[in-house]
């Protein structure tokens, strides 16, 4: 009985002290905004990941989108005491501030989608943006058999990155496909779906000789898909661009639009909060040019020639009618 | 005809007519029954929202929360439809979108009659709130797997034709609820009593008091109508689009408002007729919809809008301050 008692004693001592040894890390993945389809995914990722590291991972973001409440939630997380911050900022500028104060204070931050960030450790982008783009142009190139004309949209003509997706596509056009033409300048749709409708209707009265959408922004997927299918313009016309599975499915299969592009939010969040665990465990030097992160698109990432701070994978996912049951978001 | 000649309306038609030709005549493609058509169909969405925007308007009052009223009656709708596996007849979910704007048409106006507030504050506050209540309570996920009725409804065309491309063109169905609409609220504005009685709120609230005008009533019907014409508009902006999209439709009070008081109705109250306002909301779409075809950079696409919409609005304000036409 003592003999039994004595035992377990000692069994509790050596679990408790194994915990002990090994200390969680707290790691907050701040992002843009709480609540859509996009980020709803990226919180899989990070409590999956959590899940496999057994580290206290989390993601919190605003209600709505803006610079000022996450501020303020990036302020809060500072006085909690966290070990290391994962950003998604909605506004690069805005955040610089308060990463500051969260490096001042010993707090390891890694952010994405923000190239032009300063105040950080680590920032790790999905792709280089004019590759992704080259991709787009790619499969648009191939479907159109490399002739005639395309347009270009973009949320907005300020949107940073999506102008580099077209930049990127464009220059790859004049490169491979030099029978190809864009017909007007690129289009601005404001992520609205309704307005890639109407501009895709217009430009197809207004030039005729348009063989192909190049699509920067989300909606433009499921706004070109409604037009080709309302024109009957299956196999005449075609779309290749960014998509969401959910949104652009029904036109991927009734054969409207042929390829949608993205990059899969859940693992951009695993990817994130791995590399934060590294900072942590002193094992920074492992963050380098070549290195592998073990995630699908993140096998060799590469460091940006001039800032050394920026890396890219090349995680874009290509999804076609075969595979787009795969993905719920 | 001397009098037909001083009305707004023709004035706008002018305009309107001026600006096609001057499309047409940089791009012939403009005269396409494919653009056209195309135009028509852009033009039910905001026409259906302006002739609420008009009965609020002419009784006085101000509505900005047409749009997230519409959101909020659409995406409810689909959201049960889709839970309950429905594939019954397109008018079921006409009916419910509409019952839930005329719940919230209602509520605005239980706010502004019987507290007396400013409708602009009432229905900005009211806009908010069920924009906040349906992403928190309902959903943030945009649905596009719509049910069948409403896909249907999104194919329906009164007149098909295949071009010598292989291509087809319909002119959509949806046009003739908008002209139904129209000539619904012109019959209620100008026959009944009750559109009077709008009329004579918006002209002076204490005469139509005095006069004997149920004024509440009035308040109820004018903004009960309004979320109604929103729920309907609703629906057939989500039918059309294919998507209920929970953050669609942001923004589009300014162009529907800009179209009402193009259309010849006053801010103030007491003036304005729906054949305006049509007009109003078919120069608003003729404008953002021909950008393109007259080879407009995206850059001054903007710039564009502003300054035809502030010289349409001078041109008609100046005639109606010279000729005094209602």
């Amino acid at each position: 009985m003592l003999l039994a008692l004595i035992t377990s004693l000692f069994i509790f001592l050596v679990v408790t002290g194994a915990m002990a040894a090994e200390k969680k890390y707290k790691i907050a993945t701040v992002v843009k905004v709480d609540g859509i389809a996009w980020f709803d995914r990226m919180r899989v990722g990070v409590n999956e990941y959590a899940k496999e590291t057994g580290q206290d991972l989390w993601m919190v973001g605003p209600a709505k989108t803006d610079a000022a409440e996450q501020v303020q939630i990036i302020e809060d997380l500072i006085a909690q005491g966290v070990d290391a911050l994962c950003v998604v900022p909605f506004s690069v500028e805005a955040l610089e501030p308060v990463l500051k104060k969260a490096r001042d204070a010993g707090i390891v931050v890694v952010s994405h989608e923000a190239s032009t960030q300063e105040n950080v450790d680590v920032i790790i982008e999905a792709f280089d943006n004019f590759a992704y783009g080259a991709n787009i142009m790619k499969d648009l190139g191939k479907n159109m058999g490399g002739k005639g004309g395309y347009i270009c949209t973009v949320g907005s003509l300020t949107s940073k990155s999506q102008n580099e997706w077209i930049d990127g596509a464009i220059a790859y056009q004049k490169e491979h496909f030099p029978d190809m033409h864009e017909v007007t300048s690129r289009i601005e749709t404001y992520d609205d779906a309704t307005i890639d409708y109407q501009k895709i209707k217009e430009a197809l009265v207004a030039h005729t000789d348009l063989k192909g959408i190049c699509g920067g922004p989300m909606p433009t997927s499921a706004g070109a898909g409604l037009a080709i299918e309302e024109r009957g313009l299956q196999g005449k016309v075609f779309f290749t661009g960014t998509g969401l599975p959910s949104i652009a499915a029904q036109y991927l299969k009734s054969g409207a639009i042929q390829t949608i592009q993205f990059w899969d939010p859940a693992i951009a969040g695993k990817v994130m909060n791995k590399i934060a665990i590294a900072i942590l465990d002193g094992k920074k030097d492992e963050i380098k040019d070549g290195a592998n992160l073990g995630f699908p698109g993140f096998e060799s990432i590469k460091q940006d020639k001039d800032k050394k701070s920026l890396f890219y994978g090349a995680g874009w996912v290509v999804v076609t009618k075969e595979n787009a049951d795969e993905y719920n978001f | 005809m001397n009098k037909i000649f001083k009305r707004n309306e023709l004035w706008l038609f002018c305009i309107l007519a001026l600006l096609a030709f001057l499309v047409g005549g940089s791009n012939s493609s403009f005269w396409s029954r494919t653009n056209l058509f195309s135009l028509f169909k852009s033009s039910v969405v905001m026409g259906v929202f302006a002739l609420g925007v008009l009965l609020v308007i002419v009784s006085g009052g101000i509505d900005i929360s047409f749009p997230a009223v519409a959101v909020f009656s659409f995406y409810i709708t689909v959201k049960y439809l889709l839970y309950i596996k429905f594939t019954g007849s397109i008018v079921m979910p006409f009916v419910m979108s509409m019952t839930i704007g005329i719940i919230l048409g209602l509520l605005n106006a239980f706010l502004i009659s019987t507290f007396k507030l400013i409708p602009l504050i009432v229905t900005l506050g009211t806009g908010s709130a069920v924009t906040g209540f349906l992403r928190a309570f309902v959903g943030t996920t945009t649905l596009s797997n719509l049910p069948q009725p409403l896909i249907d409804f999104s194919r329906w065309n009164i007149y098909t034709e295949t071009l010598a491309d292989g291509s087809v063109i319909g002119f959509s169905g949806s046009f003739l609820i908008f002209v139904a609409l129209a000539l619904l609220v012109a019959f209620i504005l100008r026959v009944t009593t009750m559109g009077r009685g709008v009329y004579a709120l918006g002209g002076d609230q204490i005469a139509a008091v005095r006069a004997g005008f149920p004024v509440r009533k009035i308040y109820y019907f004018t903004y009960g109508m309004a979320g109604a014409l929103a729920g309907i508009a609703g629906i057939i902006h989500c039918s059309l689009i294919r998507l209920a999209n929970p953050r669609d439709l942001e923004g589009i009070e300014l162009e529907v408002i800009a179209a009402v008081v193009l259309g010849g109705a006053s801010l103030t109250g007491g003036k304005g007729t729906v054949l305006g306002t049509i007009l109003g909301v078919f120069l608003i779409v003729l404008i953002k919809g021909s950008l393109i075809l007259v080879g407009i950079p995206t850059d001054w696409q903007k710039v564009t809008i502003g300054v035809v919409l502030i010289t349409a609005t001078a041109l008609t304000a100046y005639r109606s301050a010279t000729h005094g036409g209602r």
